[in-house]
């Protein structure tokens, strides 16, 4: 008896079972619908990318007819808004909209993308706080809930669909009383097993994986290959988790109904409540600091600056005098002056930021250490991380973005602290922000770790099934 | 009855697997409950906290001009209510702090969530969680097998061989199940009502009140769970259908139904995105928009100078800037209005999707129930939205008010500490248990008709059952 036979007469028996093929047709159509939510989500993200950079041209158009209609002797439309001015240029009304394309793969896990800002506009006045700002405009409840998902299906209701096709896979041989049978041929448990899973595997990963190919074409995915393969191999290493454990159930020589009971009791704990119980632990042991002190942080320390001004401006001339450009201290204007406060309102945000950012690295560093322990977290980090919709992704662009509001910044304070004003040709030199994304080799130094844990739980739980079905006999 | 009752609640507890089903379950409700507390307690202690330096900087900002102590403002901080230790709902989800300046309504900002992570995302642990999905499936466990594993053994023929009639076996065997998980939940129960009686988190209006309705819909909820595993037990031909079967059940109900919920209720009440709502405001506040036209300031001041007789805006008794600017501050309260109302609209009528797919999944009706009870829900953050608005309209009126009346049109005009002193602090009253019942009707009456619905289906599976 070869492993086609096993495989032919597999394929026959499913599709004789009534009750398996309904479940499979379901299993496809959440698929499918899972799909679709993913790629809803995605092209609402694209458009509003596009308006967003659509903004940026526009702002930059009107401000330079603007400029071109004072230079042949118009009037600023307003006193307060007159764009040659540098805090006005480089504040609100000039302010450039720093943008993250949409995760390449968003369509398949919208991960983080529901919650965590893709925009920040820039301008002078870009601060800590101005990182404090909510995402997409989101019903809070939907956010709590989440989305249905592919990572969301892969992640709670493939392993179900793999229990519920493989928790019998030997017993019932043995209950219906053809194992002896089938062992009488010249053919080990190992390899019955192995065929009839590999089938099955085949089968259930097969349509995971199509519909995933299949969103990656519709958005065009394919464009970072790196991604599409770690999804690839991420499914397929949780996929296997889960038959290589209903085999080593299996290979226990127990009931069907023993086995599908200890399988259904190992997904509650392994996927409900573990990271549960992880996420309780963590929390108690290591609280995350809050933000509400921040604003409290921040209302003093504008508080004070405004009542030191002069004071301020003489320190910050110390301080950076590449910023200075021959600005004397002791007659500063308008504009230098409340400059000097900004910043120094800014320096002791930085300060409180950088202290509450160091305590919360330690803490998340410190709790994603115990997800090691549920292969359903662990799956989801790689998952959403290869989707580009994690939460490396949106950290990285955030200091992308802090950066930039660097750049910007020296391009158009020192012209405020010499009180000069601008005109239509500095245009052209205007900071611009460029998006230096990951590239796939990061995601995969990432995703190293979570993928090699998942691949020894894999293993260690393959060595207990291979031991285990070594020892079952056709008498049994 | 009675040595049904026994026998069943005894062999519940002899079982191993309900032995270590319950501990789990019980760990994890007590841990929830207790950690639950501690982050309740030690947020709205912080909350209260910087609510009370807020108005602490309102008060000592000096002299200053009204305005300007207007766009200086004030920050409001949500508070934490009694039972939110319970069940957090969606507070991680909203804002924790908004700004209350002149001109604008900001958003609340500070989500909780957005400085977690990921994981926090798929498996955040309340107690309301444990309760609204592993009691469940530990009911399903213990109730599964009660009538179909004994026609199985064929021990049913002989237990009805006795002469007890069918619906006094049935009865006699839920309530075994009930009294075994009654170990288990009224500990549970006491303790939370412990922790609310002897330290309240934070203040509600009759958390007591609420804490009893809670306990209530949560058993109902559990009731409706057990009479559905009886009558699918007795329905069932073999245990391991039934089995199978609850279990299908419990994933619709808790995992696949919300997130349908979700995207079913975008589908058919979109929002729009952030960009588009923020650029929609700013339009409108510049231009006005029919029937709200920008107020027109050289005609205010025409009809100010009308009314008081006077030809120039110096000669006027009051001061035409404070006039100017509380009329915009109406003009911007009505663009905010529609725009902010027509937002939080959206988000009721996507709540009530979320209602309405409770015919299929009670979770949902509980879960909302939960939150409304708790006071975290959507409505109850909005109600505090709405009231920090409020205030904020109330302190705008007041500055320019005193703007308007103290001063003269072109006076340099610098207010004291008796005026930010005079301005009530921000004090709100949670909504009371009626607003939130109120609130719900849809999910009482789904949560009603699983009730009813599965004891009358436990009732008559019970009396058809096949007995062999």
């Amino acid at each position: 008896m070869t492993a086609r036979t096993v495989l032919r007469n597999e394929w026959r028996l499913l599709m004789a079972d009534r009750a398996l093929r309904v479940v499979l047709g379901l299993f496809a159509v959440l698929l499918v619908y899972a799909l679709a939510n993913g790629v809803v989500w995605m092209r609402f993200q694209a458009r509003t990318v596009e308006a967003v950079q659509a903004g940026n041209v526009e702002r930059t158009r009107a401000i330079a007819e603007e400029l071109a209609a004072i230079e042949n002797g118009a009037e600023p439309a307003s006193r307060f808004a007159d764009p040659r001015a540098p805090n006005v240029l480089g504040g609100p009304r000039g302010s450039h909209t720093a943008v993250l394309e949409p995760g390449p793969l968003t369509a398949l896990a919208v991960g983080q993308s529901d919650l965590l800002p893709y925009y920040y506009d820039v301008n002078i006045y870009t601060n800590e706080s101005s990182f404090q700002q909510n995402g997409e405009v989101e019903n809070p409840l939907n956010l709590m809930v989440g989305r249905f998902d592919l990572a969301f299906v892969v992640i709670y209701l493939l392993p179900l669909l793999v229990l519920a096709v493989s928790f019998n896979v030997l017993s019932e041989e043995r209950e219906q009383g053809t194992l002896a049978l089938t062992l009488s041929q010249p053919v080990s448990a190992r390899r019955v097993v192995a065929a009839k899973l590999s089938f099955r595997a085949l089968l259930v990963v097969g349509m995971v994986l199509a519909v995933s190919l299949l969103g990656i074409l519709v958005t065009g995915g394919f464009s970072s290959p790196g991604r599409v393969l770690l999804w690839c191999a991420t499914v397929v290493a949780y996929a296997l988790f889960w038959f290589v454990l209903a085999a080593w159930v299996n290979s226990l020589r127990r009931s069907s109904a023993w086995n599908a009971t200890v399988l259904v009791g190992a997904w509650l704990v392994l996927v409900v409540v573990l990271p549960a119980a992880i996420n309780i632990a963590s929390g108690l042991l290591h609280p995350l600091p809050s933000r509400v002190q921040m604003v409290t942080a921040q209302r003093e320390a504008s508080n004070e600056a405004v009542n030191r001004r002069s004071e301020l401006l003489a320190r910050y001339l110390e301080d950076h005098p590449e910023m200075a450009g021959g600005v004397v201290a002791e007659e500063p204007g308008l504009g230098a002056l409340a400059w000097a406060a900004t910043d120094a309102v800014n320096r002791r945000l930085e300060e409180v930021t950088s202290e509450h950012d160091a305590r919360r690295a330690e803490q998340i560093a410190l709790v994603r250490r115990y997800r090691f322990l549920s292969p359903a977290l662990l799956a989801q980090e790689v998952l959403i991380d290869a989707a580009g919709t994690g939460d490396a992704r949106f950290a990285g662009f955030q200091s992308q973005v802090r950066a930039f509001a660097e750049q910007w910044r020296e391009f158009f304070v020192p012209a405020i602290l010499a009180s000069e004003q601008m005109d239509a040709s500095v245009l052209p030199d205007l900071p611009r922000f460029r998006l230096e994304d990951e590239e796939g080799a990061d995601v995969a130094r990432r995703a190293g770790v979570p993928l090699t844990v998942l691949g020894a739980l894999l293993v260690l739980a393959g060595v207990g099934a291979g031991v285990g079905l070594g020892r079952v006999r056709g008498a049994d | 009855m009675k040595h049904i009752v026994r026998k069943e609640f005894t062999d519940v507890l002899r079982d191993g697997r309900f032995r270590w089903c319950s501990v789990l379950v019980g760990a994890l409700l007590l841990v929830s409950l207790g950690h639950g507390w501690v982050q309740a307690r030690s947020a709205q202690q912080e909350h209260a906290a910087a609510q009370a330096t807020a108005r602490d900087h309102w008060e000592s900002q000096g002299e200053k001009n009204p305005h300007s102590a207007a766009h200086y403002g004030i920050y409001a901080f949500k508070p934490r209510l009694a039972l939110s230790f319970v069940d957090e709902g969606v507070d991680p989800y909203t804002g924790t702090s908004v700004w209350l300046e002149a001109h604008r309504q900001n958003d609340f900002l500070l989500r909780p969530a957005q400085d977690a992570t990921a994981a926090q995302r798929i498996g955040a642990l309340t107690a309301a969680q444990v309760l609204q999905h592993l009691v469940p499936l530990l009911i399903i466990l213990l109730t599964f097998g009660a009538l179909a594993g004994e026609r199985e053994r064929g021990t049913l023929r002989q237990l009805l061989a006795t002469g007890i009639g069918r619906r006094e076996l049935a009865l006699g065997k839920a309530l075994g199940i009930a009294g075994a998980l009654a170990l288990l939940l009224v500990p549970a129960a006491l303790v939370g009502a412990a922790a609310l009686v002897v330290g309240s988190p934070g203040p509600a209006a009759s958390p007591l009140a609420r804490g009893v309705v809670l306990a209530g819909v949560y058993l109902a909820y559990f009731t409706a769970f057990l009479a559905l595993s009886l009558a699918v037990s007795a329905w069932a031909r073999s245990a391991r259908t039934a089995l199978v079967i609850l279990l299908g059940v419990w994933v619709v109900n808790g995992l696949v139904a919300p997130r349908v919920a979700v995207d079913l209720s975008k589908w058919l009440h979109p929002t729009p995105s952030a960009l588009e709502f923020a650029r929609n405001v700013e339009r409108e506040m510049a231009a006005g928009v029919e029937g709200i036209p920008r107020p027109d300031r050289p005609a205010l001041t025409e009809q100010l100078l009308a009314e008081h007789g006077v030809e120039r805006v110096e000669d006027l008794p009051v001061n035409e800037v404070g006039v100017y600017l509380q009329e915009s501050e109406e003009f911007g309260n009505r663009i905010f209005d529609r725009n902010y109302g027509a937002l939080w609209d959206t988000f009721e009528r996507q709540g009530v999707v979320h209602e309405a797919l409770a015919v299929v999944a009670p979770l949902l009706a509980v879960r909302t129930l939960s939150m409304g009870l708790a006071g975290t829900d959507v409505e109850q953050h909005r109600h505090f939205a709405t009231a920090a608005e409020a205030y904020r309209r109330d302190l705008m009126r007041r500055m320019n008010g005193d703007l308007a009346e103290n001063s003269r049109t072109g006076d340099t005009y610098l207010a004291g500490p008796e005026l930010w002193e005079e301005t009530p602090p921000l004090e709100y009253a949670a909504p009371t248990l009626g607003w939130v019942l109120g609130n719900r009707i849809l999910s009482i009456l789904v949560l009603g008709t699983w009730l009813v619905g599965a004891v009358l289906a436990a009732a008559a599976r019970v009396r058809q059952a096949e007995v062999g």
